[in-house]
């Protein structure tokens, strides 16, 4: 990891640690404050990777990466917010030619959820959907008849509690259109879902990264039979093997490139982060299982941002075809 | 050797399976996952309706089983108001049968199991709960945490220190069992809430500051408690086997509907995911088989701790292991249904009444004796 990128590293933990940490449980259980949307905005999360033309500060992927990495480490809502904006909705808005309601989002006097019921395979069509909202949200982009929609409307936020991304009200919601206009072919955006695999993998990774930490943490403390729970071999080589795991798959996300390998991280890291979050809750014993703990979402979300970012189908097939030059897997 | 089970005791099963998919609809379970509330009206429901049979253990474990397998939030629920009652019956005094355990029966009360303690997790011998006795009663201080039922339930059978072990290493002497009434004075207890699932459980700690417990609420003999608690977790730990079961079924039974309802709309469905169905099942049905091994062995009087270890421990993680993999095999859909609850549900199994690591050591150490699994 280069200086610059260090540096990047480093500040966002800052800022994690001051305005983060003692936050994220709320987070989880209140939804993300305004306060809190437009100190991303004022540390120049919100359009990093983007323009100058558009207002982004034209960070390279990895810098971007970063952001993603270590807001993911602390709320993984809260790094889903940041990339839902950049790598989908600002792009989406930008190709159909709304600059001025992109910076409106930039500015953040606007905001559009991500209804996710029909973007991705095995969705189903279910209505009312689950959706990606930061509510109240006036704006949603939703698929429908094989094209991307801005639609308009009146949102109600469900009361159900979806099983990841609590801080963003993603639940079964619901959404009355009042109108619509086509922002492009659902292709445009299984594109933007493709192109972002190292972003994704970034957030799957900081989550892990967030709950072995904790584990690591609470394994040095909590007693068993007299001793700690780090000192019993199963616990220590299992969560040593996992930070291995996460090293190397970390070194891999700044330091490589192309599509193939963003696909190759996306994968190992989708798996990786369900497994390493179950650990992580696992050695918390009964007190993994409290929100309390902060633990217990790193486990939830990795599972949704499983559902929702990785297409076990899709880039699986993608990943294979890469590998074989020509079509594979499709049986 | 024959592996199926008699007539009635399918009749039964089709009969708690009928009443769990008539009673615990969608809108029933999500309520009372989404309020983190007891649902005390399908308790009564089930005991009402006969399904709750405790004279029968292979009842009950195929009750458990089947509840879970629609709603394991509810399935729980209904059948843990009698969690602990084993050993009242194997061990309490005529009182305390009549007094207490013949109205868990009749649905008159509820009843808890106080062992783990905040900090003392699986070391249950480590336990800081003290009962010093004083005339005809024990003066109880100390805390229990985690306790199913802690809110709600009217009495506890509680494990409690009564003696300093007589050799320092050997903790799990001077342990007793008490029977606690939650009215009594210096009783109290805080609900807990936030848990990841079964949340229609109740799960609460309990505080007791100076609860005088009358002599004749001990259990047994003093000094006993640890080896009745143990023989108690050989027993329940069946049934945790059959919670799980029950979740890992109901995982499966998701996903072999959405694969062939998607084959019906005509999307193909790969081998990939074809496979990770095959193997749910096989992991299901394997798990069930270890569970009817070691019922066979518990209900028959004679215990295998190893088999039970290993039927708890393999179930627990088979329910986690085909509740996750349902959600990927669903995606979206697994997302937005019942599906995701069944996988938050799911991981308690692998850490209530002895977690994984604990079944492990279990079964090791027994085979490292010489214990024969057979």
């Amino acid at each position: 990891m280069n200086e610059q990128l260090q540096m990047m590293m480093d500040n966002v933990k800052q800022f994690c640690e001051q305005a983060i940490k003692d936050q994220a449980i709320t987070f989880e259980r209140e939804g993300i404050p305004e306060s809190m949307f437009q100190a991303f905005r004022d540390q120049g999360f919100i359009g990093a990777n983007l323009p100058s033309s558009m207002g982004g500060a034209e960070l390279d992927r990895q810098g971007y990466d970063a952001i993603l990495f270590r807001l993911a480490e602390y709320s993984p809502s809260a790094a889903f917010y940041v990339y839902m904006n950049n790598s989908i909705i600002l792009p989406l808005l930008s190709g159909a030619g709304m600059n001025d309601l992109a910076g409106e989002v930039m500015k953040g006097t606007v905001r559009i959820g991500l209804a996710s019921s029909n973007l991705l395979e095995g969705t189903g069509d279910h209505d009312p959907f689950l959706s990606t909202a930061v509510f109240p949200s006036e704006h949603m982009i939703k698929v429908e008849n094989g094209k991307v929609l801005l639609v308009r409307g009146k949102f109600q936020h469900a009361d159900r509690k979806s099983l990841g991304l609590r801080g963003l009200g993603v639940g079964m919601n619901s959404f009355e259109a009042e109108e619509s206009k086509e922002l492009g072919r659902k292709e445009s955006l299984e594109k933007l879902m493709l192109g972002s695999s190292w972003e994704q993998s970034a957030i799957f990774l900081g989550l892990s990264k967030g709950a072995l930490d904790k584990a690591i943490e609470y394994t040095k403390v909590r007693k068993t039979f007299n001793y700690p729970l780090k000192d019993y071999s199963p616990v220590a080589f299992r969560l040593s093997e996992l930070m291995s795991d996460l090293e190397f798959m970390t070194h891999f996300l700044f330091s490589e490139e192309g599509e193939q390998k963003g696909l190759m991280l996306k994968a190992r890291s989708s798996d990786f982060s369900r497994k390493a979050t179950k650990h992580a809750l696992q050695y918390h014993g009964g007190y993994g299982y409290l929100e309390d703990f902060g633990v217990e979402k790193f486990y939830r979300d990795s599972v949704a941002l499983s559902s929702l970012m990785f297409r076990p189908e899709g880039d699986k097939k993608a990943l294979a075809e890469s590998i074989y030059g020509s079509k594979s897997g499709y049986l | 050797m024959d592996f199926d089970l008699p007539a009635d005791l399918e009749e039964y099963r089709k009969q708690v399976r009928e009443f769990s998919l008539r009673e615990f609809t969608e809108e029933t379970a999500m309520m009372h996952d989404i309020k983190e509330k007891y649902p005390d009206e399908l308790r009564k429901k089930a005991l009402e309706s006969g399904i709750i049979d405790f004279s029968n253990p292979w009842k009950t474990m195929l009750g458990i089983e089947e509840m879970c397998r629609v709603d394991p939030g509810l399935g729980i629920s209904a059948t843990v108001p009698y969690f602990g009652a084993e050993i009242l019956m194997l061990h309490g005094s005529d009182y305390l049968r009549e007094k207490y355990l013949s109205k868990v029966a009749t649905g008159k009360m509820m009843m808890g199991l106080g062992v783990t303690e905040p900090g003392g997790g699986s070391d249950v011998a480590g336990l800081k709960t003290s009962a010093k006795k004083s005339g005809n009663h024990y003066i109880l201080n100390g805390s229990k945490m985690f306790i199913t039922n802690g809110g709600i339930a009217d009495f506890f059978v509680t494990l409690v220190r009564t003696a300093e072990p007589d050799v320092p290493s050997k903790r799990h002497r001077g342990l007793s069992v008490l029977v606690v009434e939650r009215n009594f004075k210096g009783f109290s207890s805080n609900k807990l809430t936030g848990k990841l699932g079964v949340r229609a459980t109740n799960t609460a700690e309990l505080i007791f500051d100076n609860v005088e417990i009358p002599q004749e609420n001990l259990v047994g003999e003093e000094g006993k408690g640890f080896y009745y608690v143990m023989e108690f977790f050989n027993i329940s730990r069946v049934f945790v086997a059959a919670q799980s079961v029950g979740i890992a079924q109901g995982a499966l039974d998701m996903v072999t509907e959405y694969l062939s309802s998607q084959e019906k709309k005509g999307v193909p469905v790969s081998e990939e995911l074809k496979f990770k169905l095959s193997e749910m099942a096989t992991r299901t049905e394997a798990s069930r088989l270890l569970m009817y091994k070691a019922a066979s062995y518990l209900f028959n009087y004679k215990p295998n701790p190893t088999i039970t270890s290993m039927a708890k421990g393999y179930a627990s993680e088979t329910a986690a292991f085909c509740a996750e993999t349902a959600m990927e095999v669903t995606g979206m859909t697994g997302l937005s249904t019942k599906l995701e609850r069944f996988f938050r549900d799911s991981k308690i199994m692998e850490i209530w009444e002895g977690t994984s690591e604990v079944e492990k050591i279990v079964i090791s150490r027994m085979m490292m004796r010489g214990d024969s699994s057979e």
